[in-house]
Order: structure tokens, then sequence, then C-alpha cells
């Protein structure tokens, strides 16, 4: 058979490889951001111990050069210097290597990048799940959440790896379009020469698109020690494989389709034969969308078994066994402070970028339904998602509705069950009225109800949450807008949350009582110098009373000079 | 077109009608088994009424309550005082979890005697018990220096300080960590760290001038049972190993390796004080120092260990108790 080698441009930029024909170019960017708060809290004595107020900032810089030694080349080095505020003089300075990374086309066939990589694959094999914030960010919060995408390097779910990664594609006359082949290999960790041997994660896919109409693709990824790099023999292995197809058929006014993924995985150590686990998972749509009115519409159905393990896309983005930077204290007895949703959107070092082998704990106030994403274990049911755009750009709504169950009980036969209920209303008012300034109101909102009914009370549990952000950015006059947020966060019920061992099997269950609510309203002033310059002063008052005995309150002032060159 | 999708939508439901059911599995332990009411649904039994641990014997303990709980079983020798205690979480306790080899927790170790077992339940009042003989006590493998037992070697050497209040010597009583003799050594020494010492020889074993221990100082550990008396944290022990290392039945500290072992009694009551041979370092007045010899541990050259007693001499009255001084080898001593 005939076909034709060509390389297929699915990662961003690389065409602009020497577009400028420069040799060496500057990129990265800048950031400032100078806060003062003030903590309050209420308790029975006043609290002399915590600081109450705090000011603080820093001054950073990243400083890549990208030199293009031909045109087939590409190598990036970025440095950050950052300055704490108040540590001028080489105090309080830091110097890292931020990214490193070459890439390039090797013979005209097969590109490759080595280095840091981001990547992903399908949402069950390596996927970076955002499975705590439910809620479009707009305005003020929006602001934030760029900041913690650019420092934990989340962009379209990719995951921040290093290793190397290579892809190249063939491309056919008849019969089947192309065939596009993906692969990566990252280190996860390296030896300690004793107990701990080095740990690869590695894989890749293959995607066949046999028309517009119909593509189908299979997709392998593996978690593996290499044995005899330490003194230990217990290898670990997780490995997961899927395929995922999508079909459609089109007509002048309607558009139906079917997508989907489906696959198995197998986790186990060589010295634990007992302890293997293995399981498969199916989800997969209908799609209808009638083109002329702007509607989508699909149903769809999922089941991951209890036991599906898949290191890559079960991983979470925060790490909840982190505790506070900011105010990790309070009060005379100088309690610990809970990560609540205002340090989640605040800082970026809650977050990891490592791919976990364990089961990561996880919030089920904020997320109980699906706490890691579409491929969360032990999980059935369909789900549904209807969405509107008009042509105008005025409105654009969507709502998805989950209804879900568990596969496997967890300590008793009866099963939890999910509701999950998630939308988002973005109103173009500048768009309504015609107007050049941009004037944008974002309502957001996800609402989780998990039940499980039993005769037993301690097997009862009724946990409610609510999620809700209402956004809004007003240009007032060219390039400068009013912000304006009002985000709250609810949960009342309980849970019975699993206490796993490092096997990851339950050997308990800890209660988890909640009854509370965190109010977040922020408002400020952003100037924008260009598209990727701007100026924002913020200020938010941060209500929480999650620990009743202790409610407390954060006020804070900050400004925000960002910067991308 | 149509035929692709219409063969998608019948794949798509065979995908979906395949999953087995798990009605019969849960993942964790059962919630019933935490959370229910607690009650005993057999007592606690003993696998045997009498046990010959000397001659490899064991002895296992069995129960069985209504709901998974965290447990405690004690066994403790009625002479002796002594203390096994195992402990575990399940609703079913059987021989995985008590098997016993005659080994104690906290000394001093099991004597030939009567022990009582006591099964309880970490917040509730209920306490299951047993008993069981030890009709002879676990030997332990391992080259003896010495357990007092036979009186003073005469093999051996020592030294005393003309102190005050000075009582170096062997003593017979209850309070032994193993059969039931032990060596004292107290006195008050105003001039010298030295209190006083013994000088266990080679020779006084089997003629030899080397005691006769593996050459491995990576398998090869040695053990003490120190006592630490109330009040007084003075006391250091100090153990030296001479490795005659040309083999000419004599020690050069000039050329040959003398590792020290010190030990600061500053707890009370009877502890087991372990080493591995080879983590034994080179000391020169208490502080690491590189050895005259070829600076290797030659566990099988050792032609004498020398057992001194120090105190600071403004510290005054200095007091220790020594006893079951062994190697071992693979691990070390288990009592």
């Amino acid at each position: 058979m005939r076909f034709t080698l060509y390389i297929t441009l699915l990662l961003s930029s690389f065409s602009a490889f020497a577009q400028e024909g420069k040799k060496v170019q500057f990129v990265g960017g800048a950031r400032s951001l100078l806060s003062h708060s003030d903590f309050t809290s209420k308790t029975d004595v006043e609290d002399t111990v915590t600081s109450r107020k705090m000011t603080g900032g820093y001054a950073l810089i990243d400083l890549g050069f990208k030199i293009n030694p031909n045109a087939t080349t590409e190598i990036l080095g970025m440095i950050r210097i950052k300055n704490d505020f108040g540590g001028f003089w080489g105090s309080g300075v830091n110097f890292d290597v931020r990214q490193l990374y070459v890439k390039g086309v090797a013979g005209n066939v097969l590109r490759y990048q080595i280095g840091n990589i981001d990547y992903k694959l399908s949402p069950y094999t390596f996927y970076n799940h955002n499975a705590d914030m439910l809620v479009q960010s707009t305005a003020s919060l929006k602001i934030k959440e760029d900041i913690l995408n650019y420092e934990t390097f989340y962009k379209n779910n990719t995951w921040r790896q290093q290793g190397a990664a290579a892809d190249f594609a063939l491309k056919f006359p008849k019969m089947i379009q192309e065939m596009k082949f993906n692969g990566f290999i990252t280190r996860m960790n390296p030896t300690n020469m004793t107990n701990i041997l080095e740990r690869f994660y590695g894989g890749g896919n293959i995607t066949i698109v046999q028309s517009k109409y119909f593509t189908i693709g299979g997709n392998h990824v593996s978690v593996f020690d290499l044995k005899q790099t330490a003194a230990s023999n217990d290898a670990y292995r997780n490995s997961v494989s899927t395929g995922t197809f999508a079909s459609s058929m089109e007509f002048d006014k309607i558009k139906f389709g079917i997508d989907g993924e489906t696959g198995f995985s197998n986790s186990f150590s060589s010295q634990d034969n007992e302890g293997k686990l293995s399981d498969y998972f199916v989800n997969a749509k209908l799609n209808v969308e009638a083109k002329k009115l702007g509607i989508k519409f699909n149903l769809g159905y999922m089941d991951n078994g209890a036991d599906f393990r898949s290191a890559g896309a079960q991983s979470k983005r925060v790490d909840y066994n982190q505790v506070n930077n900011y105010y990790d204290r309070y009060t005379n007895a100088q309690i610990v402070r809970p990560l609540s949703m205002y340090d989640l959107y605040n800082d970026p070092t809650l977050y990891t970028s490592s791919i976990n082998t364990g089961i990561m704990t996880y919030n089920p106030s904020i997320n109980n339904a699906l706490p890691y994403g579409t491929a969360t274990f032990n999980r059935k049911g369909i789900y549904s998602t209807l969405s509107y755009e008009d042509k105008k750009k005025i409105v654009a709504v969507s709502a998805t509705y989950y209804k879900l169950s568990e596969i496997r009980g967890q300590g008793t036969l009866n099963l939890k069950s999910f509701d999950y209920l998630k939308g988002n209303l973005v109103f173009d008012v500048s768009n309504l009225l015609k107007w050049k300034l941009k004037q944008i109101i974002n309502v957001g909102v996800a609402y989780q109800n998990t039940q499980r009914k039993s005769d037993l009370s301690f097997e009862t549990i009724s946990l409610k949450s609510t999620t809700m952000n209402v956004g809004v950015e007003l240009e007032i006059v060219k390039d400068l807008s009013i912000l304006g947020n009002a985000f709250m966060f609810s949960s009342v019920g309980n849970e019975l949350l699993p206490v796993r061992n490092d096997k990851g099997e339950i050997i308990n269950f800890n209660p988890y009582l909640v009854d509370g609510q965190e109010l977040n309203i922020s408002a400020g002033l952003k100037f924008n110098f260009s598209k990727d310059v701007y100026l924002a002063c913020l200020y938010e008052q941060n209500k929480n009373n999650f620990n009743t005995l202790n409610p407390y309150n954060i006020k804070q002032l900050m400004l925000f000079y960002v910067m991308k060159f | 077109m149509k035929k692709i999708f219409l063969i998608s939508i019948v794949g798509f439901s065979l995908l979906t009608s395949c999953r087995k059911e798990e009605i019969d599995k849960i993942d964790g332990p059962s919630l019933e088994d935490l959370n229910g009411a607690f009650s005993v649904i057999n007592g606690l039994q003993s696998s045997k009424d009498s046990v010959d641990f000397a001659a490899g014997e064991t002895v296992y303990f069995t129960a069985e309550i209504a709901k998974t709980t965290p447990w405690k079983l004690r066994v403790v020798g009625m002479t002796s005082g002594a203390e096994k205690i195992m402990t575990g979480t399940s609703k079913i306790i059987d021989a995985s979890q008590t098997l016993w080899n005659g080994s104690t927790t906290n000394l001093p170790m099991f004597r030939s005697e009567i022990c009582k077992v006591e099964l309880t339940f970490p917040g509730l009042p209920d306490t299951l018990t047993a008993a069981v003989k030890v009709i002879n006590p676990k030997v332990n493998a391992g080259f003896l220096i010495s357990d007092f037992e036979t009186g003073f070697n005469p093999g051996w050497t020592s030294f005393i300080q003309s102190g005050a209040d000075m009582d170096f010597q062997i003593k017979s009583d209850v309070t032994a960590p193993e059969g039931n003799a032990y060596y004292n050594m107290a006195g008050t020494v105003d001039w010298d760290w030295l209190v006083g010492l013994i000088n266990f020889k080679a020779t006084a074993y089997s003629g030899a001038t080397v005691l006769p221990l593996t050459s491995n100082p990576n398998n090869l550990y040695f053990n003490v049972m120190v006592y630490g008396e109330v009040g007084l944290t003075n006391s250091l022990v100090l153990f030296q190993f001479q490795e005659d290392e040309d083999a000419n039945g004599t020690f050069d500290s000039a050329t040959e390796d003398l590792y020290s072992h010190q030990i600061t009694i500053d707890w009370v009551g009877w502890k087991l004080v372990s080493i591995k041979y080879s983590d034994i370092p080179c000391l020169v007045n208490g502080s690491p120092a590189t050895a005259n010899g070829n600076g290797q541990h030659n566990s099988d050259k050792i032609n004498q260990i020398n057992m001194l007693h120090l105190a600071n001499p403004v510290s005054g009255f200095a007091k220790s108790k020594l006893d079951y001084i062994i190697f071992t080898e693979n691990g070390p001593l288990n009592p």
C-alpha cells in the first residue's frame, strides 16, 4: 500500500520555530503581587497569638532563552528569579530553573521533545482532571486561577513531566485518511539505592482517522519500576489499555454522534499477587446537535469498575495532605486552619505536578461524586449535558447532570448514590447592546448530593454541597474594567471517609461531619496595557464558618502586575 | 456513514451491558463489624495447658468476638513478672496473631512458672483470662559471655577502685532479668572516672585465645541487659572489644583494633541493649577515632572484652547492674 509520511503539528507553536529567522529569542513572563491582609476569628477568648495583619508580596521574572540552532530544532531554558518583598540585595532572592527542553523534527518525519513535556492522552489513561474547581472562573477569580495554572503548568488538562515524547503520522490515499502515533516516557522517581526502585511512566496511542465521520484509537500507559535498580525486588506496575472511538452522521440541520472510551487496568506489585487489582470501564455518549438552533445535547453512560486504577488519570491536582502556608494556625490554641476554597484559589504550593500511584486524599464536600474526575473508580450511571449558544454570542448556557452510584459498597452492601448538577451561564451584555466595551456576566453553579440509605444509622450517609460563583467584568473605559465576584461554597451532612493502607486497601472509616459555608466577595479594577500585560487591584473578604466554634474572616487587598512576553 | 454509526451504537450497547454484578462484595471492613455491639462469642483459650519452650514448643491463644475490635493480649509470668504483649485489630483471634515462642516483650525473661494470660479491649471493661504453664523457658541461641549464674569465672580478671560504698559482686535475687543472678556494680570514686571493671578473657571459655565467633561482623550482635537505678543517671558502662589481629595471643593497643560501645544508663529498670558488631566504633575518651589496627571489624579475633563501670568523679554514688551478656547471629537477641 502506498502511503505518504508527513508530520502532524499537534503541539503548538512549532511552525514558529524560525518564523522570524531569529536564532535566539527571549520568552517568559513577569509578575508582581503586593498584598495586605487582615485576619480575624470568632473565639470565646480573644485571639492574642495569631498575627492579625500581614503584608507581603513578591516580584518574579521567568526569563527564557529560546534558541533555534537550525530550522528544525528548538531549545528552551527558562530560569526564575523571585524576590520576596523586603529581601533585596541577595536576601530572599531565589533562582530556579523553571523549564528546560529540546524539541525538533528528526528526518522531516518524527517530531520529538526531550526535557519538560506537557502531555496528555485520553481521560482514562493520562489526563489532568480539574476535580476541585467545579465552577467556571471569571473576573477576579479568573486572575487567581490563571496564576495557579501558570505556576503549576496546568493547561488543557496536561501534566508537566520530565522525559521524552515523540509523534508522527502516516497518511493514506484511500480507506483511511491517516494514522497518528504518539509516545512518551517520563521518570517518576529516582532510586534511593536501597528500597525504592527507579520508577517510570510511559505509553502512547494510535489514532486512526477513517474520515471526518469516524475515528478510532488505542491508548496504553504503564507505571513500572525498573528491577535491579535497588535492593528491593518489589516492583510496582499499573497498566491501562483503552480504546477510543468517535462516529457521527451529519445532515443540514442536525448532527448525530457517538463517542467514548473503554478499557481495562492491571495494578500489582511483583511480591504481592494477592493484592493484584484488575478492572475495566466503559464511558460512551450519544450527541445531538441542532446546528441552526445552537443547541447541543448528549446522553452518556459510564461504568468505572471499583478496582479500575489509572495513576495518570486519577492523580489529583490538589494535595490535601499539605498544610496552609498562609495563616496555617489560628486562635490562642493555634488550631490548624484546614484548606479552604480561598486557599485553593490563592496558593499554588497546595498543588502537585507529580503522578501519584496511591489513592490521593480528597475533600468530599468539594467533590464527592467524581473526586478523581471522569476516571473516578467505583462509579456507574448516566450523565447528560444540554448547552445553548446564540449566534450573536449574547448568551451561552450549559448544564450537565450526573446520576451515579457506587458499583461496590464501602463497608456495606448498600451503595451510595450521587446526584451532581453543574451549570454555567455567560451573558455578554456588550454583544446584546452592541457596545465596544466588554461587559460580561457569568454565573456558575455546582450542586452535589450524596446519599446512602440503610436501616443501620451508622451506615447512613447524606452529604449536600453547593458551589456558586457570580462574576462580572465591566469595561468602563477602553482597557479599564471593573471586576466583581461573589463566590459561595457550602456543605452540610455526613460521610464516612475510607482510611487506606500503603497498598490502597481500605482498613477503616473515619466519620466526617460538616455544616459550614464559605463566602468570598471580591471587587477591583483591572487595566490591560495589552493583551498579555495588565495591572489589577482587588479587594476581597472571605468568611468561613466550617469550624463552627472558630469561624474566621480574611480581608485582603491585592495588587497584581502580570506580564507575558 | 450510516453503517458505521449503527455499528458504533450496537458496539456501545454491548459494552455497557457486560458489567458483572458485585452484589456480594464490599470494600474495606464491614461497618457492622466496626460499629455493632461488642460481645464475646468464644472466650480466651490456650492451645496447651503447659509448654516446653526449651524443646522448641510454642503455644497460641484463641478467642472470637462479635465485631472487629482492637485487642491486647498480655501474658504475665506469675513468678518473674515477665510480660509478653501482643496486639491486633480483628474479630477472630487465632494462631496467626498470637503464636508465642516464649519470648518476652518487657524484661525479665520468663522462667519455669505459671503464666496468667489476659485479653483486654481498649476502652471496654471486658477482660478474658486463661493460664499456661511454662515447663522450661526459651533457650536463646548464641555465645554466652556470662549470665552470672555459675559465679565469677576464674579466667576473668577484675579491678575495683578503693572508693566508698563499693559493691562489685554477683548477686542472686528475684529481680534478675534472666535466671537468678546478675552482676552488681556500685560505689563512689571521687578521683577517677573508673569505678571498676571486669576483663572477660577468651581463654576463660574454651582455652582458645579468641572467642569462637563468626567472622562476619555484619551478622553478629552484642547484647547485654542493663539495669538503671531510680534517681541515678550518672552511670556509664563501657564495653571494649580487643582484637588480636596478628593472632599472637596478645593484644597490642598500638597496632591492633580496640572497638568500644559506651552505654549511658539514663533509664530506670532492666533494658536490653543490642548492637551490631560492625556498628561498634573506635572511641578515644568517648569520641570516635581511627582504629590503630587494620580498621576492620574482625569479630573472629576478639581475645578479650573489658566491661568498665564509669562515672563522673563529681557525680557521687553510681550504680548499675548487668546480666546476660551474649553474642547472637542473624539479629539482635529476642529474649
